[in-house]
């Protein structure tokens, strides 16, 4: 697990925030009206530009189609977790933006202190724009209801905005 | 009538003995019962509305509104290990059994309806209601991990492994809902084990120590979070209760005595040297502990401070 510097993840969420900012023509399955991520709408560039990433970095754990590792439930037996889905059977859309950012870039002890996964720290393998682009497309396929969950979720945590 | 107060500094087992014996003869309980529940250190208690419930060994008891204790008929499809009601549905009480069943009570004990079809056939080690939806119920399975059901225990669903703590998965020996906000659209599940507190929040992304609310914040700006008062290191916890009427005001029952917090879990404080091999909280009043041990049935009205006996079982 990469160590968080002070005030480290609140810089890479303001580079976040400013690319985006970056608008371009949303195509129809986009959603654009509800695809934002900390309350800047996606492009359709972003989201292609996200499902490459997640195929490349994201897919061999969370699966091709964001369905998870099998009996993600299940404990394996070095004693952490499975990677989970990202889609609506999943637990994804129950976390902010901002947790979602931070998970990403910075591993899961960024927002849970001590504990041990499986899955990397992303903060040296992808920059601030491709992890915005990865979970803008991991949101691309959740539900009107899915999102709307979470945007509230972004609305009350103070640390989004 | 006379009750027998205790304070907690001061008590020592004799004491306690003395009292419970005293007590005793307020109480009809039939010898041969006794004798039956000394042999089980298997117990839980449940407040239903301002009644009780008890489970021990095979014996049920109840004692209703007026005080009066009632033992309850033997059940036949197991020993009650755990119980839990719900404020919003008086008279209704959920026991967990050495089975792996569940059963159902909606005349405070009375009569039972056999459920948990579905789950798996091992002893329900803990069980609750979620404190937001009376008919959401969370089972702890010995060896398995958490099952939740949806409607009031007709049908079960596996949401959580157990929690994995010092290097092995633990069974869940406590279980409580705790009505604080996740900031993930839910509120809490905290757990006791054989070695200590852990909670996972009612979305079950993660098991996770108890952090202080303002840890994120701390994180992120590089200042220090509030400081953390943990239970002791390592101990079993055999009771753990979230108050309804105060839910950051956590009861815990240890080895080592009756602990409270009153921030949700990240402070602890000794309150009483008393043992409980199960503990429950007044729906109103968060002050108003009952707790089970080897010596009987133990009420404080001040947060485990002072005790009384309230029956020798």
């Amino acid at each position: 697990m990469s160590a968080v510097s002070p005030g480290s993840m609140v810089t890479g969420l303001m580079a976040g925030v400013g690319m985006a900012l970056l608008f371009g023509v949303m195509d129809a399955s986009a959603k654009p009206e509800n695809l934002t991520f900390l309350e800047k709408p996606l492009t359709p560039e972003q989201i292609a530009l996200g499902k490459d990433d997640y195929v490349e970095f994201c897919a061999s754990c969370h699966g091709s189609n964001l369905e998870g590792q099998k009996n993600w439930k299940r404990r394996l037996d070095t004693g952490r977790m499975p990677a989970p889905p990202h889609d609506a059977s999943g637990h994804t859309w129950r976390h902010s933006d901002q947790e979602l950012f931070a998970i990403t870039k910075f591993g899961v002890g960024a927002v849970v202190p001590g504990y041990e996964s499986d899955m990397p720290a992303f903060e040296d393998v992808l920059s601030d724009e491709e992890i915005i682009a990865v979970l803008g497309y991991i949101k691309s396929v959740w539900s009107d209801e899915e999102r709307e969950f979470q945007h509230n979720l972004n609305l009350k945590d103070g640390r989004a905005r | 009538m006379k009750r027998n107060t205790i304070v907690a500094g001061s008590v020592s087992r004799r004491a306690l003995l003395r009292g419970l014996v005293t007590c005793a003869g307020l109480y009809l309980l039939p010898a041969t019962t006794l004798a039956a529940v000394s042999e089980s250190s298997n117990s839980a208690i449940a407040f239903d509305s301002n009644a009780l419930i008890i489970a021990r060994g095979s014996l049920l008891l109840y004692r209703d509104r007026d005080r009066n204790w009632i033992t309850l008929p033997e059940m036949s499809a197991g020993s009650i290990l755990t119980l839990a009601t719900h404020p919003e549905r008086p008279g209704r009480v959920i026991g967990g059994l050495d089975t792996g069943r569940i059963v159902l009570s909606v005349d405070g004990g009375k009569s039972w309806d056999v459920r948990g079809q579905g789950l798996p056939k091992a002893a329900v080690t803990a069980i609750t209601t979620a404190a937001t939806n009376p008919d959401t119920i969370y089972a702890a399975i010995r060896g398995d991990g958490l099952w939740q059901s949806d409607d009031a225990g007709q049908s079960w669903v596996f949401v959580m492994d157990r929690p994995w703590l010092a290097n092995a998965e633990r069974d869940l020996t406590a279980l409580s809902s705790v009505d604080l906000a996740t900031g993930m659209g839910g509120i809490w599940l905290y757990a006791g084990t054989d070695t200590g507190v852990t909670r996972v929040p009612d979305c079950f992304c993660r098991w996770q120590d108890v952090q202080p609310g303002d840890a994120m914040d701390a994180l992120a700006s590089g200042k220090q979070a509030t400081p953390k008062v943990p239970l002791p290191e390592g101990e079993p916890v055999s009771a753990l209760v979230s108050a309804v009427s105060r839910p950051a005001t956590l009861y815990a029952g240890l080895p080592s005595g009756i602990w409270q917090s009153q921030d949700a879990g990240v402070t602890w404080l000794k309150r009483s040297e008393v043992i409980a091999t199960a503990l429950a909280v007044h729906p109103l009043r968060a002050d108003d502990l009952v707790i089970v041990n080897n010596d009987g049935v133990l009420q404080s009205p001040d947060g485990g401070r002072t005790w009384t006996a309230i029956a020798n079982i």
